[in-house]
């Protein structure tokens, strides 16, 4: 440039964007900052993939400072080293009925209510004039029965003397067939329970004992151990015997119960292989189906941890080799000499529908989630800077250490001063880096992030898929209350003068910038908000901590002074204050970076990495760009 | 339920033969046939209740048509008085007897402008007057001689199932090295449009030069996509015969003028569609037989200023389908766009009828004499990936169609590729998609896609995408304002001069004008061939478009061919 | 087939907007089990009713039933139920099946849900249609009842549902208001 400064440009490679800072900077080591460019990382972080992303990045900055690419002098790429993760979930346990003792579902609506019980009797053995069953009778229905004739046909079966308790049918008809039914008791307050899908396979000829509770209500005699040794008239043993099938039913609005010879529920825990830990002179083994915290607990006597294998043939041990396979072959290292460097297990559920039920009932089985990142020590950066100097015909060079850059651009946020830390939450890895008083810089990346949460969020709403949770991650909710007016998560109301569209009336939503969309499922507003608030918080509010711990001195959180976080998660709407609130109580500050005090938490490697060159010596600047 | 045959009588009905029942179930009989209702205006095109032709000028205004006095003129007869018909000839052509008219239409020794001089001022009731004097054969002489570009062309559906931006664009380049000259694409997901548009631009161009491209979506968006020279001309503006389906879609003749002079203002092509059924379907015929109320519509385009209709009953093709002489009347509806000096794309675009016999009889009347475009959407792809609702013909009908062209050597606008240059072509634009997505910061194309892209005939052939990162990246298309010249540059940038170069020229037809012209599209020199440097001479045997020379030899290539000379051989 | 197969709608007097919230109001176009007795594909008109009626039952919602005579315009008919209605929701049904659930305060050519093709609608999507009407009167999110499409419909079916839409419309009353109606069914012979 005539002046005498130079045009430079700061490129950072991260995990899934690649960021470009354009500046000038004078003979006197003076920045001045001309724009910025965002685009999405080509190929593993720390490999020669990385080319494409970062000439486009650099293109597009040049673009937006309207500076001509030919008088770009020098591009500084940061020393990124490729850091791969992945996600396992094993569910470790299940629900199985064995031999049709029960149906405890929630239709979602009963028919009649209260307590029945007698034997079992199908509906066809009532058609006709043959005599009626003597006792207290609980009617079966298989399907293609119509409501109608349901209805006619019990009333002429009371009507010849059948003492009908309850019924159990296969379709969605319970109101209706009670609003049908004429006899004895009046207005037919029988409980019927309906949407039975298997109800073929209800044994017959059996005690049982139906329970529809009034709306808004749970069983309560069919959900208590008492209350079942009462109706079947069980001793000590039997109930015993029966108390799993009590518990399973807790919190049903309706319940039906069949006294078989040796029916059961179980609740019985899957074995899904064992986790192997090896670090700090030991190898500990632990059963993924103890849980996430006997793993994490593992994880802890083995700091720092220097490998960790799964069983092969779980999803687990597979996806720990996946892991080390995808890092042997973007590194081209043998595949002995990855080590998983850190893992993160988290305890979840999964909805399932329960084994052996007979009305696709569901259960919240228990799931361990794991997360793992490896990372290797060979990076090759220096391809990357070669390729680069050669597509823009400048000088290209490795100007420092992320971690290193991150501090030195997070440390422009305006009210910040060393000892100061900097959080980076992106898709797959929470890396940390710490920055003392003296000027030691160190860096740490532990496993699980952003795409972590959105599998927490996926599984655990039963969503099934991977969009709408990635959304509900990242916005609001709100209950469409009507065409002109939705409900914040938060409680407050927002009034539209234009009608809100038709597809999203009566839904769960979440604002998104384009408007509302809504979450296919059937749990309120308070629920999803819940899952999607844990889920964060068991990933980014543990890892932070996790992270900090690490490089904080003497792992002491009390040593941390200022703490900013960076990268897209800190422009999430609630996970800074989180992480924030947890924090608190070790007396750090802590928030958003705001990188240059306009960047936001954005761009504060790639602006660091100028404004480390810009304060080196004129002999060496001067040499770099000679070569 | 349509896969259950009509009932044929209960077990216990009169016994049948086996013959009867094989007949039941012959595909054909999964079709509709209805009874005409004239009074209803379910009826194709002979009616007691439509108008008598009339016609009155006073002081060079119209002031009665077909019978209606000025007075009582609909918006849509003021509008046909005052812009569609030509008031300086208008007495004296409805004058002159029909029979005459119709006689000068298939009369090869009278030209084409000879014709023209007296059609431009008939009323719709004197056009349906003569139209309804010509039979079948007729018609499609009078096709062959009253069609504006003397050589025939195709369009086709480029579609995906799933909105797949690759596979529209690999569908695309390989319909465009077949041979159709214009292709257009719709979504299911309308947010995906930008996406779509591009890969359906590009595709286009990676296949054969200068082939033109459209995206039919509501009409704002239609227009947006256009203006920036995402897509090259655009057909979705649909026009009615009756006043009361107008009001109902809250339009007016007025306002789709204005529609077509905004494109127009850019240099993009345009053109209206319509076609029979539509208002009856929508219980509004007011009486009048299907055909009638289409004219109206052509001359409702005319009247317009666009230099061309989609017609050929498109969406309603079931309703003419289904009563008598319903075929006929389709084929008089495109003659009568002819007639006009209007660029007809023909229809032959939608599921018409479960009997492959009936599907092709029904396409016959445009193949045959030619038309500016024979089908207006040959569905190339699959029908389960045509989101038009699918076409009359779709992929598997390619060699079939080839085959007609050869045994009966009529140009239908496709031609016979072999494997290798369409594997090539498909990689080519699948490749040139992915550096686009690439530069623009859209949602990854992988090479897997690239290579399912080559090789595939479906949508369950691709990887599946990630739906909400492509909308948002087709929401980013539109919010940073992407142009066709952005596109042209990245093409450049990423190693595809060869496609740049290609859109470029399409895009440049913008400034010329040149693609306003009536039946205009581009050859593979990128001149722009229409009715007024390819008009149509047809003057009787011997004359006007022959399928001879390169082309001819072209066309007698197919699949499989047994060599004459070494007849172990095959030779495609 | 269970129930009576053909019904008739006895008039009971003008139609008036419902108080109850717990009422979803079914309209039903002028030749609707009146002129035509069946749908397209010869589903009863009183089976389409019973199984609408039935799937708000079913939900504990009541039904109520109204024609209107002065329009055979589907969205026209469902919006006016829908201004009629208690809680604001309607079903409207054409003589040939064709149904939408309509909420009053959408425009008239939006809806809630729509089943646009005829043919394809038999007894147990009716039931489906009842059932999600109820719930969107009781504020609840039901899944929208799943249909089929089927391209091919078109030439099978396309004239015939001109034909009966002609029929409609000849049945039309103009200026005539909306009335209440019952269903008064015929013994059923099947069951």
């Amino acid at each position: 440039m005539d002046d005498g400064s130079r045009l430079v440009v700061g490129v950072d490679i991260g995990n899934s964007t690649t960021e470009a800072c354009v500046a000038a900077v004078d003979a006197a080591g003076r920045v001045q900052r001309l724009g910025s460019a965002l685009t999405r990382t080509t190929g593993v972080k720390g490999t020669p993939d990385n080319t494409d992303g970062a000439v486009t990045a650099v293109r597009r900055a040049l673009e937006g400072a309207r500076r001509d690419p030919a008088g770009l002098d020098l591009v500084l790429l940061n020393e990124a080293t490729p850091v791969i993760s992945g996600l396992a979930m094993e569910t470790i346990t299940e629900t199985i009925i064995t031999e049709s003792t029960m149906i405890g579902h929630n239709p979602s609506t009963p028919g009649g209510g209260g307590l029945g019980a007698g034997t079992t009797v199908p509906i066809d053995d009532l058609v006709g004039d043959a005599p009626v069953p003597g006792g207290p009778s609980i009617v079966v229905v298989p399907r293609g029965w119509d409501f109608d004739r349901v209805a006619a046909v019990l009333n002429d079966a009371v009507g010849r003397g059948l003492e009908l308790v309850a019924a159990v049918l296969a379709h969605d008809d319970a109101v209706l067939v009670a609003n049908r039914l004429t006899g004895e008791p009046a207005g037919g307050a029988i409980p019927i329970v309906d949407e039975v899908g298997a109800v073929e396979r209800v044994p017959l000829g059996m005690a049982a004992a139906v329970e529809v509770a009034a709306p808004g209500r749970t069983i309560r005699t069919l959900s208590d151990s008492y209350g079942l040794a009462s109706v079947f008239g069980l001793d000590p043993d039997q109930t015993r015997q029966v108390a799993p099938v009590a518990r399973a039913l807790t919190g049903n609005r309706s319940a039906v119960v069949v006294r078989t010879p040796s029916g059961d529920v179980s609740d019985r825990r899957v074995p899904v292989g064992e986790l192997v830990l090896t670090g700090a002179g030991k190898t500990l083994r632990v059963d993924v189906d103890a849980g996430a915290e006997a793993i994490m607990d593992l994880l802890g006597r083995v700091q720092p941890l220097e490998d960790a294998t799964g069983e092969p043939g779980t999803h687990v041990g597979g996806m720990l080799a996946q892991v080390r396979d995808t890092m042997t072959d973007v590194t081209g290292q043998p595949a002995a000499e990855i080590r998983i460097r850190d893992v993160l297990a988290i305890d979840t559920f999964v909805p399932r529908e329960v084994r052996g039920g007979l009305a696709g009932e569901v259960a919240l089985e228990n799931a361990v989630a794991l997360a793992a990142m490896v990372r290797t020590s060979r990076s090759r950066m220096q391809v990357v800077a070669d390729r680069v100097a050669g597509a823009l015909h400048c000088s290209a060079r490795i100007g420092g250490v992320e971690g290193e850059m991150a501090v030195r651009g997070a440390l422009t946020t305006p009210g910040t001063d060393r000892p100061i830390a900097v959080l980076d939450m992106g898709g797959g890895s929470t890396d940390a880096a710490l920055l003392t008083a003296d000027g030691a810089c160190t860096a740490v990346h532990v496993a699980g992030a952003g795409e972590l949460v959105t599998k927490l969020i996926d599984s655990e709403l039963a969503l099934d898929d991977r969009d709408t949770a990635e959304q509900v991650k990242w916005y609001p909710l709100a209950k469409v209350e009507s065409f002109f007016h939705v409900r914040h998560e938060d409680g407050t109301v927002q009034f539209f003068t234009e009608p809100l569209p038709a597809h999203v009336f009566a839904r769960v939503v979440v604002m998104t910038p384009d408007g509302p969309v809504p979450v296919p499922t059937r749990h309120p507003v308070d629920h999803v908000r819940r899952v999607r608030r844990e889920a964060k918080r068991r990933v980014f509010v543990v890892n932070a901590l996790r992270a900090l711990r690490q490089v904080a001195p003497g792992g002491s959180l009390r040593m941390l002074e200022f703490v900013v976080l960076l990268g897209g998660s800190a422009l999430d709407f609630e996970i800074p204050e989180m992480i924030a609130d947890a924090l608190a109580g070790h007396g750090i500050v802590c928030g958003t970076g705001n990188v240059h005090g306009t960047e936001g938490p954005r761009n504060a490697v790639a602006s660091g990495l100028v404004d480390a060159w810009a304060t080196e010596p004129a002999g060496e600047q001067a040499g770099e760009l000679a070569s | 339920m349509t896969s259950t045959l009509p009932s044929s009588g209960a077990a216990a009905g009169p016994r049948t033969s086996k013959r009867t029942e094989m007949l039941e179930s012959r595909p054909v009989n999964l079709d509709g046939f209805v009874e005409e209702w004239p009074e209803k205006g379910l009826v194709a095109m002979e009616s007691d209740f439509d108008p008598a032709p009339s016609i009155r000028v006073e002081n060079g205004v119209i002031v009665e048509l077909d019978g209606r006095p000025r007075a009582e003129f609909d918006f849509m007869d003021t509008f046909i008085a005052d812009h569609a018909i030509d008031v300086d000839v208008a007495e004296r052509a409805n004058a002159v007897p029909s029979d005459e008219i119709a006689r000068m239409l298939v009369n090869p020794t009278v030209g084409r402008g000879e014709v023209l001089d007296l059609t431009r001022g008939l009323t719709p009731a004197k056009l349906l007057d003569v139209v309804k004097l010509m039979n079948v054969v007729e018609i499609m002489m009078a096709m062959q001689k009253m069609r504006a570009r003397r050589m025939p062309a195709n369009q086709a559906h480029s579609t995906s199932a799933r909105d797949n931006p690759i596979q529209v664009a690999a569908d695309a380049a390989e319909g465009a090295l077949r041979g159709f000259a214009e292709l257009e694409t719709t979504l299911g997901v309308l947010r995906y449009a930008p996406l779509v548009a591009i890969g359906l631009q590009i595709g286009a161009q990676a296949g054969r030069g200068g082939v033109i491209t459209q995206c039919a979506l509501e009409e704002a968006t239609e227009l947006d996509l256009g203006m920036r020279g995402i897509t090259g001309y655009a057909e979705t503006i649909s026009v009615y015969g009756t006043e009361s389906v107008f009001v109902d879609g809250d339009d007016t003749p007025w306002s789709k003028a204005f529609l077509a002079s905004a494109y127009a203002s850019r240099g993009i092509k345009m053109r209206f569609t319509s076609g029979t059924g539509s208002e009856v379907q929508m219980g509004n015929a007011e009486g009048r037989s299907m055909l009638y109320l289409e004219i109206r519509c052509i001359l409702m385009a005319k009247g317009a200023g666009v230099q061309g209709l989609q017609n050929g009953s498109i969406s309603c093709i079931g309703v003419p389908g289904a009563v008598p002489g319903g075929i006929r009347a389709v084929a008089a509806e495109n003659l009568v766009c002819n007639m006009l000096d209007l660029e007809c794309a023909a229809g032959n675009d939608q599921s018409f009828s479960h009997s492959a016999m009936r599907r092709t009889s029904r396409l016959m009347p445009q193949m045959l004499p030619g038309q500016d475009l024979v089908c207006s959407g040959f569905s190339a792809v699959p029908n389960s990936d045509n989101m038009f609702a699918g076409s009359n013909l779709d992929v598997e009908d390619y060699d079939d169609w080839n085959t007609v062209q050869r045994d009966l050597q009529v140009d239908g606008g496709l031609r016979h590729v072999r494997s290798e240059e369409i594997l090539a072509v498909r990689n080519r634009a699948a490749r040139a998609l992915q550096a686009v997505f690439a530069e623009l910061d859209l949602p990854r194309i992988t090479d897997d896609e690239v290579e399912a892209a080559t090789y595939a005939d479906s949508s369950a052939d691709y990887p599946l995408r990630e739906v909400l990162e492509d909308l948002k990246g087709a929401q980013s298309v539109m919010d940073r304002g992407v142009t066709g010249l952005d596109l042209v540059k990245i093409l450049e940038r990423t190693g595809f001069s060869d496609i740049a170069e290609n859109y470029l020229q399409v895009l440049r037809q913008r400034v010329s004008g040149d693609l306003l012209q009536t039946s205009a599209i581009l050859d593979a020199d990128f001149v722009p061939q229409a009715a007024i440097n390819d008009a149509n001479d047809y003057a009787g045997p011997g004359t006007g478009y022959r399928l001879t020379g390169e082309r001819w030899a072209e066309l007698k290539r197919l699949r499989h061919v047994t060599s004459a000379e070494n007849p172990e051989e095959e030779v495609s | 087939m269970t129930g009576p197969t053909t019904a008739s709608l006895r008039e009971v007097g003008p139609a008036a907007r419902g108080t109850r919230p717990d009422e979803v109001v079914i309209a039903v176009s002028p030749a609707f089990a009146d002129f035509f007795t069946r749908t397209i594909v010869d589903v009863p008109h009183a089976e389409v009713l019973r199984q609408v009626m039935a799937g708000v039952e079913e939900q504990g919602v009541t039904s109520r039933l109204i024609r209107v005579w002065d329009t055979a315009d589907l969205a026209a008919i469902a919006h006016t139920g829908a201004k009629l209605s208690g809680s604001g929701i309607c079903v409207g049904l054409l003589s040939r099946g064709t149904t939408m659930i309509h909420q009053k305060d959408l425009a008239r050519l939006s809806n809630l849900e729509l089943f646009p093709q005829s043919p394809l609608l038999d007894a147990a999507v009716f039931r489906g249609i009842g059932a999600n009407a109820a719930q969107y009167a009781k504020g609840e999110s039901p899944e929208p009842v799943p249909t089929r499409n089927d391209q091919m419909a078109r030439p099978r079916w396309q004239a015939k549902a001109a034909l009966l839409h002609l029929k409609e419309f000849d049945r039309i009353r103009a200026g005539v208001k909306p009335v209440e109606v019952v269903l008064e069914s015929a013994p059923s012979l099947a069951g």
